[in-house]
């Protein structure tokens, strides 16, 4: 029987994990990743460019509100504005598209500062209220903008070429969405074993007791809105070249509640949960029509007529349930299932 | 001069029933210390059921508007009783994203009982023009700010006077003391939201008879949100008032600098209102100590 772990000096204490087989499932989780844009379907291959894009907002959002809680609900808006640096940096001002990952990252991260300011007298409810009104704001200013962003018209954006290689094909496209989705899962675990990040989690906990210990709450809270928004950004840019156009409605307000549903559903503050999260919310409408289709035609017909509204209210009954039943999330469920693997049959 | 007091009129018209949703908000933030995204939705689902009543006995005013009351009531009870009552002590976060769970699940419902289309509310009234000066106002409109007024006095009397009224700020102040008085929450949990969901409705009906009925009009909810916000979220009469100024601000500034404005002038006011004085005008000061 394993019995617990004993960290015996700080370096230990932090590690990214101590556990070889982690490090060896990793391994084994990428090379199938790798593998899979050969084998899957152009159809399952969409979901698989969907999840990783999903997951690199996530982890943005999880930033914010996993680790610093400050509950966000205009995580759209900086998705919005990273997609719109992006098309606007490079389809319409031809820069190199790296350069347009650049702006995607940072413009956003620049308006987060205007957001983050209030935000450094406000708690709680009354900042999600702003980051709301935030949202709805930046949508009026980007059609208002009619010179640099073409209004209500779109912007049409084309698949990138990185360091002379093409991701013009769909299987080129995911390599680079999974490049991205590493990239900032590596950066956000990094940063929560920071000294950074074990200031955000201490102002979650405690504001007061954090600011007690000497973390400067307010430069820690805009540190969290800058990060966080930069790397929604990059997911908004990878979500507008994905979809291939630009606009306004491509960025519905429910992608904020969406992204919420994820980090509850997953674990609220794990990277592992925003992953696990990810998978369950986006497979979930398409598992559950496969389910149904099982049983009837007619419940098939009513998945294809009404499947965007059967997919919000999934999305409502899964935040719902989760919060009731399982509050700790996908991640909770597993630590649960481990720790009885562990032990069995003793129960602790 | 005449195109301002237009202005206004339809803002202060517009403002009522901002100022009814926002009464409903402040409400249960009052008695159960939660905001409730899901109050747009339940002033959608109102006037939806008042719009099924009223094509169903050919538009009589009065049964229409029991119908709607009874739905609204049984609509708030249903959703403290089978949704937010199990959520009791758990974490402020939880319970507000449950509501936001239910706003989506409402949301949709919309499109599965009814359908996506635009709909005329007609009961006979509300749609005849009365003109002054040469400046026209939609009968529906004064109702509606009459409305307004008279709910204001009512809940004014109603929490200044009655038993029940003083028992919700009770519990409001200070529930575990109020708990020992031999008051019981959960009963004061279910009237608000029971209150809340009359209010909400009322607008939605308000909003319905004088404009249209769409599956869009659950973001009147979201345009709510700044009066509250402006009034104080604690602060119920405050929200009304607050309403009717958001109301005027929108208007004014669509009239005069651009539809884009009018979209977010309130949000832009929330962002100043929050800076500047975070308890709304009306509302209590949240004191913290460490």
């Amino acid at each position: 029987m394993r019995t617990r772990d004993y960290k015996q000096t700080y370096r230990e204490l932090v590690a990214l994990t101590d556990s070889v087989p982690v490090w060896l499932w990793s391994a084994i989780l990428i090379a199938a990743l790798i593998i899979a844009p050969h084998i899957l379907n152009a159809y399952t291959l969409s979901f698989l460019t969907i999840i990783l894009i999903t997951v690199v907002g996530v982890l943005g959002l999880n930033i914010l509100t996993g680790y610093t809680g400050l509950i966000s609900l205009g995580h759209v808006g900086f998705l919005v504005t990273g997609a719109y640096a992006y098309a606007v940096l490079v389809s319409k001002y031809q820069m190199p598209p790296i350069v347009g990952f650049l702006g995607a990252g940072v413009i956003p991260a620049l308006a987060s500062l205007i957001v983050g300011a209030p935000s450094l007298r406000l708690k709680g409810l009354y900042l999600a209220i702003t980051t709301l009104a935030f949202s709805f704001i930046i949508n009026t200013v980007i059609l208002e903008a009619r010179t640099v962003t073409n209004g209500a018209r779109g912007i049409a954006v084309k698949r990138p070429e990185l360091f002379g290689i093409s991701f013009e094909s769909e299987a080129a496209f995911t390599y680079l969405c999974l490049g991205f989705a590493v990239l900032t899962l590596f950066a956000t675990l990094n940063i929560r074993r920071s000294r950074v990040g074990r200031a955000f989690v201490a102002i979650r906990d405690n504001d007061i007791a954090a600011r007690v210990m000497g973390i400067n709450l307010h430069t820690y809270k805009l540190l969290a809105f800058v990060t966080s928004a930069f790397i929604t950004g990059i997911a908004g840019a990878l979500y507008g070249i994905y979809l291939s156009f630009v606009s306004v409605e491509g960025f519905p307000f429910l992608l904020s509640i969406e992204a919420l549903a994820i980090l509850i559903v997953g674990g609220l503050g794990s990277a592992l949960g925003a992953v696990l999260g990810t998978v369950f919310i986006v497979l979930l409408p398409e598992a559950t029509r496969l389910v149904f289709s099982l049983f009837s035609t007619q419940m098939d017909a009513l998945f294809s007529t009404g499947a965007q509204e059967l997919k919000s209210m999934l999305y409502g009954v899964v935040i719902i349930l989760f919060l009731r039943f399982q509050p700790r999330g996908l991640v909770g469920l597993w630590h649960d299932v481990k720790r009885t693997w562990v032990h069995w049959p003793l129960r602790y | 001069m005449q195109y301002l007091v237009q202005l206004l009129i339809s803002g202060l018209a517009i403002g009522a029933i901002y100022g009814l949703i926002a009464m409903g908000f402040a409400l249960i933030y009052k008695s159960t210390g939660l905001v409730n995204f899901a109050q747009g939705e339940m002033t959608m689902i109102v006037a939806y059921i008042a719009w099924s009543i009223s094509t169903s006995v050919d538009g009589n005013p009065f049964i229409v508007a029991i119908g709607a009351i009874i739905a609204a009531v049984a609509l708030g009870l249903v959703v403290e009783r089978v949704v937010m009552r199990p959520m009791l002590g758990e974490p402020v976060f939880a319970t507000v994203m449950v509501t936001i769970g239910l706003a989506v699940i409402l949301r949709s419902s919309i499109n599965f009982i009814w359908d996506a289309y635009p709909h005329d509310l007609d009961i006979g009234f509300g749609r005849g023009i009365l003109r002054a000066g040469g400046i026209g106002i939609r009968t529906g409109q004064i109702a509606v700010i009459a409305t307004l007024l008279a709910l204001l006095a009512a809940i004014w009397a109603f929490f200044r006077y009655s038993k029940f009224g003083v028992a919700m700020r009770a519990v409001a102040a200070d529930d575990r003391t109020a708990l020992l008085m031999g008051i019981s929450a959960p009963r004061v949990h279910a009237a608000a939201w029971a209150a809340s969901s009359v209010i909400a409705g009322i607008a939605g009906v308000f909003f319905a008879i004088s404009y249209d009925l769409s599956p869009a009009m659950f973001q009147l909810g979201l345009k709510a949100f700044p009066a509250t916000i402006l009034g104080g979220l604690d602060a119920v009469l405050g929200s009304g008032v607050g309403g009717l100024l958001i109301g005027i601000t929108e208007n004014l500034a669509g009239g005069y600098l651009g539809s884009g404005m009018k979209e977010v002038a309130g949000f832009l006011m929330i962002i100043v209102v929050l800076m500047v004085r975070p308890f709304g005008i009306f509302g209590e000061r949240d004191i913290e100590r460490v």
